[in-house]
């Protein structure tokens, strides 16, 4: 467990300061429109800066920037499988570890992992899994770490795009990316790609039905879902809604992510001068 | 949890099976194996309820503790779940092996039971800002055989409404000083309301239909459970899952009430029967 | 004595049992179906859950295996809502950890190990509910539940508690008695040869007693093992009547030895 003691650790019991604000005090998201200027119920993801291969020690990875949220991705392996009892001859394993920097939140948190880390990182194996050509490595595994450098919402999301476009800039066989979208369902009307007060939900009105978010990974060119989440209390339809929203939303990332890719090949195997 | 495998013989007379909706045990595809409950299980609990569903076993147990309310919502009780995956299971589980499947559980339990609309939870509030009940959910593994969530699910419903909260009495001294006071009468105390609490619902995709409560051994055929699905299936999904989980509850709920009603007079089983 | 009176003048306990007098002891056989063998059992308010896999090739590190015999491998536990105030860590505490050593010196005393080398046999218990004697509920639950996996033993172990209170020795101690801070004696016996398996005992006790106490434990276990005997004898009938044919031999040696036709998993 690192624990650093040169550290001046705060109390075991602390709390943000934040939450003691007076409610006039607290930034409350607007009812109508949103604070980004965005639209509620349309598909207006935050504009993405993507670039690979900026960890050089890793085989791969990626940075990937929407709004404010902030997160980098680098992927190890293929490699000999550590726990020599889990080997698996007909295909490799996939490890996903998924941290937030203490710093990310508003509150601060601890280097070991949570549960909540725990539980995202197990979405994040789920989702990537089924894109992954895990045949290809037997005997092998393939290690993926997203941290999260900053959190403003929809870092799950963002953690798979990121990871899809890491495991390709390592040159790991896949069917096809990974992309990630999320979706914050307020009632009749939706914020895509919610920012972190949009998501915590402090915000939106109270006693409303359909009150949930939703965040769907997508292989966009198979149109196949490899992973789905949603939280909160929605009828049938508004989820399906939801669901096809958040498709659209992740059909909005694959050319931001092809550039990226694009690019970082070009670097990697410049095109002859002449 | 027994390892199954399949070979793929056997894979395609599953699979053709569910495309003609007759399964291997004789089931449709939206039919449960069969379930069943009993609570009060364990007295030196609050509430506590055991399912087994084919030969899944599951055993709830919940006490409730008066703590404090966190911070951000000062007027509500909360729930704390733990899963304990006990060797009992499987010996893979030993030591610390279940630890993983534990806090999977336990998150998606918290998840889904921790929604505005299925336990009320400023019932659980004392006093605000001071003092709360915390609901301790405690899951036992003690037998898997398939489809661990809707069991569990079923199994903490059941107990939340076995479950029986003591009242208290909050009396003010002449400094301001607040005192909780615990009645005196065992029997005065508080129910929860369960009516909206709910049970999850697995849906497992083999070949080109979704089968309800799926086995071991038609989730080996699924892939293992992992894997993608096409938009359109999902919706589909979601709609048998609605449709299963309404057809669960009203049974689920005339069957709690009933052993209610039975009062003293029931006789306890537990494990003997 | 610590407030509570433990003994009344009239020579009765606190929960009206007289000292020699045993709680009642309910049990079952054959509990779940996927694992080699279970039993479920409860003395008085102590319930108690054992399971059994094996014997199977040993698991994890090969340099476990012994070659002259079965290695036993124990795992204690206690259910987190089983005791009054809520336990965070189901086992893996050093209390868990003392007595699955304890469980499993017991049982390699009892189990003919020699029968499997090479193999490992597991025994899991789990305690749902403690009131006292957890580790004599426990032994005897997974005493039921190795006859039940068809593992041959010398002989039934029964394991039962007893405790001293002024000049009077008690038999299977409560919660209660067990916390009142008196000596209190844990000891797992085979009737039939009355070997002793396993004695534990804590605070102070004078050696004049001790042939008392010890006598009273002894006498204690051998009325469980006649319950447990029963309760053997019960299932056997129970799954004779349901197989027909039936897979039991009772050998001359005090070896007990219950093979379950195949058929029966299919139950």
């Amino acid at each position: 467990m690192p624990v650093d003691t040169k550290r001046v650790r705060g109390p075991d019991e602390s709390q943000s300061p934040l939450i003691f604000l007076p409610k006039s005090a607290q930034k409350v998201v607007p009812k109508e429109g949103r604070e980004d200027g965005r639209q509620r119920g349309q598909t207006d993801v935050r504009p993405v800066f993507a670039r690979c291969g900026l960890v050089s020690q890793a085989k791969g990875s990626a940075y990937i920037e929407a709004g404010n949220t902030k997160l980098m991705c680098s992927v190890y392996g293929p490699r000999e499988i550590e726990r020599k009892d889990e080997t698996d001859m007909k295909s490799g394993r996939l490890f996903c570890d998924f941290r937030f920097a203490p710093f990310s939140c508003q509150k601060r948190g601890a280097w070991i992992q949570g549960s909540e880390e725990k539980d995202f990182s197990l979405a994040l194996l789920e989702s990537l899994r089924p894109g992954v050509c895990l045949h290809k490595y037997p005997r092998s595994q393939i290690e993926v770490n997203v941290m999260v450098l900053e959190n403003d919402g929809s870092v799950l999301a963002h953690a798979v795009t990121c990871a899809s476009l890491a495991l390709a800039d390592a040159g790991i066989e896949m069917y096809d990316l990974v992309l990630g979208c999320s979706l914050r369902q307020d009632g009749a009307t939706y914020l895509i790609d919610p920012t972190f007060p949009e998501e915590s939900g402090s915000c939106v009105a109270d006693n409303a039905e359909n009150q949930g978010s939703v965040t769907v990974a997508l292989l966009p060119s198979l149109n196949q879902v490899s992973g789905l989440q949603s939280d909160g209390e929605m009828g049938e339809e508004t989820l399906v809604d939801a669901v096809r929203a958040c498709i659209e939303g992740c059909h909005k990332l694959y050319p931001v992510v092809q550039q990226a890719l694009i690019k970082s090949v070009r670097r990697k195997a410049p095109p002859p001068e002449n | 949890m027994a390892t199954v495998q399949v070979s793929e013989a056997e894979k395609v007379y599953i699979m053709h099976g569910v495309r003609d909706d007759l399964r291997v045990d004789g089931r449709g595809c939206e039919d449960y194996r069969h379930m069943e409950i009993e609570t009060d299980v364990v007295s030196n609990t609050d509430g506590s309820a055991k399912v087994t569903l084919g030969h899944t076993a599951i055993l709830v147990g919940i006490k409730a503790e008066i703590g404090k309310p966190r911070p951000m919502v000062a007027d509500e009780g909360f729930l704390e779940f733990f899963v304990d995956c006990s060797a009992n299971a499987t010996p893979e589980f030993e030591g610390r092996g279940g630890d993983e499947l534990g806090t999977e559980l336990s998150n998606t339990l918290y998840k889904v039971f921790n929604n505005r609309n299925s336990i009320d939870l400023r019932t659980l509030c004392i006093s605000p800002g001071e003092h709360c009940w915390v609901l301790y959910i405690d899951v036992l593994l003690l037998q898997c055989d398939g489809n661990l969530f809707d069991a569990i699910s079923v199994a903490v419903k059941a107990a939340l409404f076995n479950t029986r909260i003591p009242k208290v009495h909050i009396s003010e001294d002449e400094e301001g000083g607040k005192e909780i006071e615990l009645s005196d009468d065992p029997y005065d105390c508080m129910r929860l309301n369960v009516e909206n609490v709910p049970c999850i619902v697995t849906l497992c995709k083999v070949g080109h239909r979704h089968v309800v409560d799926a086995t071991l051994l038609e989730k080996a055929c699924s892939e293992g459970g992992r894997g993608s699905l096409d938009p359109e299936s999902i919706f589909e999904m979601t709609e048998t899952g609605k449709r299963v989980g309404k057809a669960l509850h009203a049974p689920l709920m005339e069957v709690l009430q009933k052993e209610e009603s039975l009062g003293k007079k029931r006789q306890k089983v537990g494990f003997l029967g | 004595m610590a407030g509570l009176e433990l003994l009344s003048d009239q020579g009765y306990r606190v929960d009206g049992r007289k000292p020699s007098e045993l709680r009642k002891v309910q049990a079952r056989m054959g509990v779940f179906a996927q694992a080699d063998g279970s039993a479920y059992i409860e003395q008085g308010n102590t319930k108690a859950l054992a399971v059994v896999y094996g014997p199977h090739e040993v698991r994890g590190s090969r340099s476990r295996t012994l070659h002259d015999r079965a290695v036993i491998n124990c795992q204690y536990s206690m259910a987190t809502f089983s005791t009054a105030e809520r336990k965070r860590r189901p086992h893996g505490d050093r209390k868990s950890s003392e007595m699955s050593l304890h469980l499993k010196q017991t049982f390699e005393a009892a189990v003919l190990t020699q029968l499997y080398p090479r193999s490992q046999i597991d025994i899991y218990v789990k305690i749902l509910q403690s009131d006292g004697g957890n580790y004599s509920a426990c032994v005897n639950a997974a005493t039921l539940a190795v006859i039940d996996a068809g593992i041959p033993m010398r002989d039934y172990v029964c394991a039962c508690s007893a405790g001293f209170v002024e000049d009077t020795p008690l038999a299977d101690l409560c919660h209660a008695e067990e916390s009142g801070g008196g000596t209190s004696l844990a000891l797992a016996l085979l009737p039939r040869g009355g070997q002793i398996a396993l004695l534990q005992m804590d605070a102070r006790l004078h050696q004049d007693h001790l042939d008392t106490l010890i006598e009273a434990a002894m006498t204690a276990c051998k009325g469980l093992s006649d319950v447990l005997d029963s309760v053997v004898r019960q299932h056997l009938q129970e799954v004779s009547v349901l197989t027909r044919d039936l897979g039991v031999c009772f050998s001359a040696s005090p070896c007990i030895s219950v093979r379950k036709p195949p058929a029966l998993y299919l139950l």
